[in-house]
């Protein structure tokens, strides 16, 4: 990597989004990794690496990284930044604009498939209709109208699954 | 009476659902009128990943909808009690309501701003309170340890649960599973996350998360895991026999959901009416754990 390849570019286009405007007060002393359950297992996946590498313009390094989809959501980093930047937010950011260039896993786009058609993340056959009669739970009436409709909104539907990219 | 909509998630009633009803019954019997909501959908948590916007718009729909029926939300997962009540928070801002609201009249809905979102386990602590669970205990739990798990998204993002519990030192589990008769224990890896939402990426990354809490809990003398999500609750069943047959380990740690122990403690039936057959757990092993007779927690 070259130094002349770097530039603020890809910080601005981050942080042009609301819910990574904190990035800047990152003076990445590391807490947030200090603290995430996913870099004690991985190594690779360091959140304070990527904070830096947003910061020196590392757009295609960082968005085509299959790290960024490990984060499992705990918010250890937020909870425990002493400069209050919130990372989870960031890293949201981070993906969105990843997904947008084709690299979603397929999981995440299948079950947004799932929710336009049944309003949740899984289909309600028969066995489970049965299992709920059984156990004299009430049926369950889910439909994805309302929910496609306004995820059409969003665009969410037109995201391309990484491996179909 | 209370009353709340029951915002029942993807997973518990598809998957788990045994933690359904176990929350129904204990919601009866303390005298919580929970309102099943046909159109609620998916809280949106996972479709932040590939569109924050989307999570939120679902989300807002599901508040909308219960605001609709003047109601607040009762949760059983812990990732939809984040999302909403994350959702709750940002909506405060009336330039994002007006915002979400712009899209919500797409589906004929509006969001005023009213709804306040509850997990099950925060209505039990607050509403109904530790010593009047207390009264309710029918069955001496005294002998049972247990190892509380919180899951991540109970107490987090912490702004959008501010006046309730420490996400970094949680206690309110601890509080309720005392309140059936059982000792709560603590433990080194008790704040680490179940890995639930790593699994649908990477399964090997998730299961090892499972595999250092499973690790550290078979080095203390406990009864039962305790967990108030069924996200927690199937990577702690589910992948204990994974990494059983991967590792060639003899993992047997038996997890409940927190209803089931405490319906079991207010005598309700083991099968019927909390599902704990459904766990994987027998229930002659159970009553031997529980050190009643069988008949006498039979209907």
């Amino acid at each position: 990597m070259k130094l002349s390849e770097l530039g603020p570019e890809f910080k601005t286009e981050v942080m042009s989004h609301k819910e990574a405007e904190g990035l800047n007060l990152c003076f990445a002393c590391g807490t947030c990794t200090a603290g995430c359950p996913i870099h004690e297992i991985f190594y690779e996946y360091d959140p304070r690496k990527l904070a830096k590498m947003v910061k020196l313009g590392m757009r295609e390094e960082v968005l085509a990284s299959p790290y960024i989809w490990y984060c499992t959501t705990c918010r250890n980093c937020e909870q425990r930044c002493p400069q209050n930047v919130k990372f989870f937010d960031i890293l949201n950011v981070l993906k969105n604009m990843a997904a947008k260039e084709g690299y979603a896993p397929h999981s995440w786009i299948e079950q947004t498939k799932q929710i336009m058609k049944n309003g949740i993340i899984f289909s309600i056959t028969e066995e489970l209709k049965e299992k709920r009669r059984a156990l004299s739970l009430p049926a369950l009436k889910y439909n994805g109208e309302r929910a496609k409709k306004i995820l059409k909104l969003t665009g969410i539907d037109k995201v391309k699954d990484q491996g179909k990219a | 009476m209370r009353r709340y909509a029951l915002f029942l998630g993807c997973t518990t009633p598809t998957q788990v659902l045994q933690y359904e009803l176990a929350s129904r019954w204990i919601c009866k019997q303390l005298g919580i009128e929970l309102v099943d909501i046909e159109d609620f959908v998916c809280c949106g948590i996972n479709q932040s990943n590939i569109s924050i916007e989307a999570g939120l718009l679902l989300a807002s729909m599901n508040l909308a909808l219960a605001e609709r029926r003047g109601l607040d939300i009762l949760t059983l997962c812990a990732a939809c009690t984040g999302q909403l009540a994350e959702a709750v928070e940002k909506l405060e801002d009336p330039k994002i309501r007006d915002r979400v609201n712009s899209k919500l009249k797409t589906v004929d809905l509006r969001y005023k701003g009213k709804v306040r979102v509850k997990h099950i386990s925060r209505i039990l602590y607050e509403d109904i309170g530790v010593d009047r669970l207390k009264e309710k205990v029918k069955i001496d739990l005294s002998r049972l340890r247990i190892a509380p798990h919180y899951g991540c998204h109970y107490l987090k993002p912490a702004s959008a649960f501010k006046g309730f519990d420490d996400p970094d030192n949680p206690k309110t589990l601890h509080h309720l599973i005392s309140a059936t008769g059982a000792y709560p224990i603590d433990y080194e890896t008790i704040n680490l996350c179940c890995g639930g939402k790593s699994f649908p990426v990477s399964e090997d990354i998730a299961r090892s998360l499972v595999k250092s809490k499973i690790d550290n809990l078979m080095l203390k003398k406990i009864d039962f895991l305790v967990v108030q999500c069924q996200t927690c609750y199937l990577m702690y069943r589910g992948q204990q026999r994974a990494l059983n047959q991967k590792f060639n380990r003899n993992y047997n740690i038996p997890v409940l959901l927190y209803p089931q122990l405490l319906g079991a403690a207010m005598g309700g039936d083991l099968r019927d009416d909390l599902g704990i057959h459904l766990n994987g757990i027998s229930l002659d092993d159970f009553t031997k754990k529980l050190g009643v007779d069988l008949p006498y927690i039979k209907r």
